[in-house]
């Protein structure tokens, strides 16, 4: 039988028995840890993904910034704001009936023609930045910075245990022991800290009500060129917040460029030219949809 | 053209195969007048064929300007002008080669407007064109330039790098 | 063993019966850029879909159109069956391909020609009204027809000029053509109020002359006056002069369906169901927005 304590063993545990013991002490915190993170990441399923509006849902896809650019996508659709030469922001037509504090807050902004890019600074919209946030984190769809915190709290059991690794090796070092292995696992440890101490602002629950709005409002993708005009403001809000700034930009490319809105990377092909390329046969002309012979257009005629 | 008619079914109609040839140049004819800049073949009326060859165009513009949105948009109300002087005599090679021909002719006569510039930028680095034959997606990381924009493709995902100069 | 071939040949039948429900009510032209508002008719049963448009497999919003029991005919507008060349069989397969795809208990094209002597015209060009263009039409529709699995319904365009030397009237090409193929009539209404306003002849006295009892479905669609034509364009509200000539087409044989074109510079959805609603009230069809 072999001994577990030899005279020269550092802390008198040998080598083999501190690294099963230290792997077995990491399986069941990391482990926990995962449980643990789990557990506060998955939020509430929301009962209907129907109450949530194109700004609550903006949130969750992209944080404050896009929430902001879903208001003002809604807010040019509606043609409430407008911007000046000078790429300032200003208001066009009074506000809609129905709109939310943070499209009060952006047309009030715009009232005082701030810069595009300013608005997530502005102290009114932040306000109604953080009223919507809190909102959400209430339906359990977003977590709450304690919620983050207390997600975190796994990753804290692991650091202990690297802590003491970090001890052992040092020990083992001094004494000229070998600790090739313990280092191996102290590393993937390190590695699994990292990545436990990352956690999402947004719960499980959001992921899948994000997943089911996009399958239900690829009507809005800007592959499908949408009509801004038919599916009216809320529906150029909910284009920005499920896909983002080109659909800004597609709703309305002259507002998009003098207020200098973001632009994110396109897919290949980008715009609206989804019909296009290599699927329509050489040499003719593609027909992007209409009936009658090769696309509709600015009312060019068309006899089909 | 002559004797090219369609073989078997029209056959019962000897009248047909004797005169497709006829009926095939008179349409060919017919479409170079409307979309070629060839004159109005003869017996038309004048005025309504000109309309019908300004409707095809109007049409045409707005197709391209569907697949070039960003193009049409930075051109703004000299869109509709801008189109009408490059097409007129040149048939179309399809709205999205189109629009890319006339990108190109504007960039070198340095009328391509910032948002044009980005938006072929954006188009190039994504496809490949030699300006003759149907564009293909480019497989290998690519960048491309026009007017001061830059934009990078990697994986099919196009980044704009640099705005076009304003 | 014998109830599942009972059932499997009831699931053939229940198919086939599903195939062949035609066009009925009022519908509209799905695209991709109203999908949404498509999506959410209630009483839709009726679109179609410009065939050319589908690659591959079908639109996701079309797809849910079929799997609640819409009808959905494919309309294709590239075809050139008036070209005096004969049509094109890779065209022809595809739209043969997009009829099995959406179950469609027929297809559409149009008694026009869109390319000739390696030109794209990107429109459809009006024919001749002579014996030789209805020899040239009738040849390439038996051609089509032989490889399309469904029937096929033939649309007369709008036009904005007459080829100089036509033998027959209207009315008798039409229905030559017809008669020579064994196709069902398109009629778009649009296209005969277009083509008297622009073209000389009295829309009514046209429909007293067709073959109404052949009308496969109709369509309808807006345009504008511009330059002392009425261009038929499709991105333009439907003009009463259309609405009335609706009207009287249904005074005289109701068509079994109808079905609103819009192509672009898409409208408020206010507007869009006002004109679905007018059709409805005007044909007698179920409203069904």
């Amino acid at each position: 039988m072999t001994v577990l304590a030899a005279p020269g063993d550092t802390w008198g545990i040998s080598g083999p028995v501190f690294l099963g013991l230290y792997l077995l002490a990491a399986v069941v915190v990391v482990g926990g840890a995962i449980v643990h993170r789990s557990r506060v990441v998955a939020g509430r399923s929301v009962g209907t993904i129907d109450v949530l509006g194109p700004q609550q849902v903006a949130y969750l896809n992209g944080g404050n910034q896009l929430a902001v650019w879903a208001s003002l996508g809604g807010l040019r659709g509606s043609g409430a704001v407008g911007v000046r030469p000078d790429r300032r922001l200003t208001t066009g037509s009074a506000l809609p009936a129905g709109v939310t504090p943070l499209d009060q807050a952006i047309h009030h902004a715009a009232r005082r023609n701030l810069y595009a890019r300013e608005l997530t600074r502005d102290e009114w919209v932040a306000r109604a930045l953080t009223e919507l946030r809190e909102g959400l984190e209430r339906q359990g769809l977003a977590l709450s910075p304690a919620q983050r915190r207390t997600a975190r709290n796994g990753s804290l059991a692991v650091l202990g245990l690297l802590v003491l690794g970090a001890v052992r090796m040092g020990a083992g070092l001094s004494q000229g022991k070998p600790i090739a292995f313990l280092l191996v696992a102290f590393l993937a440890l390190a590695v699994t800290a990292i990545l436990l101490n990352r956690v999402p602002w947004r719960t499980r629950a959001a992921d899948a009500a994000l997943r089911e709005l996009r399958r239900r409002h690829t009507h809005l993708a800007p592959a499908s060129a949408p009509a801004y005009a038919t599916y009216g403001a809320a529906g150029a809000a909910m284009g920005v917040a499920l896909f983002g700034t080109v659909s800004l930009w597609s709703l309305d490319p002259g507002f998009a460029e003098q207020a200098e809105i973001q632009r994110q990377a396109l897919s290949s092909g980008g715009g609206a030219g989804s019909s296009s390329g290599s699927s329509c046969g050489g040499g003719s002309s593609c027909s992007g949809g209409s009936s009658c012979g090769g696309g509709g257009g600015c009312g060019g005629g068309c006899g089909g | 053209m002559t004797g090219a008619g369609p073989p078997t079914e029209a056959s019962s109609v000897p009248r047909a195969v004797a005169s497709s040839g006829d009926l095939a140049a008179r349409q060919a004819a017919l479409v170079a007048a409307l979309v070629a800049g060839a004159p109005t073949p003869p017996g038309f009326a004048t005025a309504p064929v000109d309309a019908a060859r300004a409707a095809l165009l109007r049409k045409r513009a707005g197709d391209v300007a569907r697949h070039w949105p960003l193009l049409a948009a930075g051109l703004g109300d000299a869109w509709w002008e801008t189109f009408r002087d490059w097409a007129a005599h040149r048939p179309t090679n399809g709205s999205l080669r189109d629009g890319w021909d006339l990108a190109r002719a504007l960039r070198v006569g340095g009328a391509l407007p910032p948002l044009g510039a980005e938006e072929l930028a954006a188009r190039e680095a994504a496809t490949r064109y030699d300006g003759l034959d149907t564009p293909r997606p480019r497989r290998l990381p690519a960048v491309a330039r026009a007017g001061g924009a830059v934009a990078v493709q990697l994986a099919g995902r196009v980044r704009l790098l640099r705005p076009a100069r304003r | 063993m014998q109830r599942r071939q009972l059932l499997r040949g009831w699931w053939r039948l229940r198919r086939r019966v599903r195939r062949v429900t035609g066009p009925s009510g009022v519908g509209i032209g799905w695209r991709p850029e109203i999908a949404g508002f498509v999506a959410e008719l209630p009483g839709l049963r009726f679109v179609e879909v410009v065939a050319e448009s589908v690659h591959g497999e079908l639109p996701p919003g079309l797809a849910e159109l079929r799997a609640r029991g819409v009808t959905v005919v494919p309309h294709g507008v590239r075809l050139s069956l008036g070209g005096a060349e004969p049509v094109d069989p890779a065209r022809v397969a595809h739209l043969a391909r997009v009829a099995e795809l959406v179950g469609a208990p027929l297809v559409s094209e149009h008694i026009a020609f869109v390319r000739a002597g390696g030109l794209e015209a990107g429109h459809l060009l009006p024919l001749p009204r002579s014996r030789e263009a209805v020899a040239a039409v009738a040849a390439n529709v038996r051609r089509a027809q032989a490889e399309l699995p469904v029937p096929l319904a033939l649309e007369p365009i709008a036009a904005l000029f007459d080829w100089p030397d036509d033998e027959l009237d209207e009315a008798d090409f039409l229905t030559e053509i017809l008669d020579a193929t064994g196709a069902t009539l398109l009629l778009d209404v649009a296209n005969v109020h277009a083509n008297a306003r622009n073209r000389g002849g009295d829309p009514l006295a046209l429909l007293d002359r067709l073959p109404l009892d052949r009308v496969a479905y109709v369509h309808v669609a807006g345009g504008a006056e511009r330059g002392g034509f009425y261009h038929d364009t499709h991105t333009d509200p439907v003009p009463p002069e259309v609405l009335d000539l609706v009207g009287a087409l249904c005074a005289r044989h109701r068509p079994p369906a109808l079905l609103l074109e819009r192509d672009g510079r898409y409208p408020p959805a206010a507007e869009l169901r006002a004109e679905l609603d007018a059709l409805a009230a005007t044909s007698g069809y179920p409203v069904v927005t």
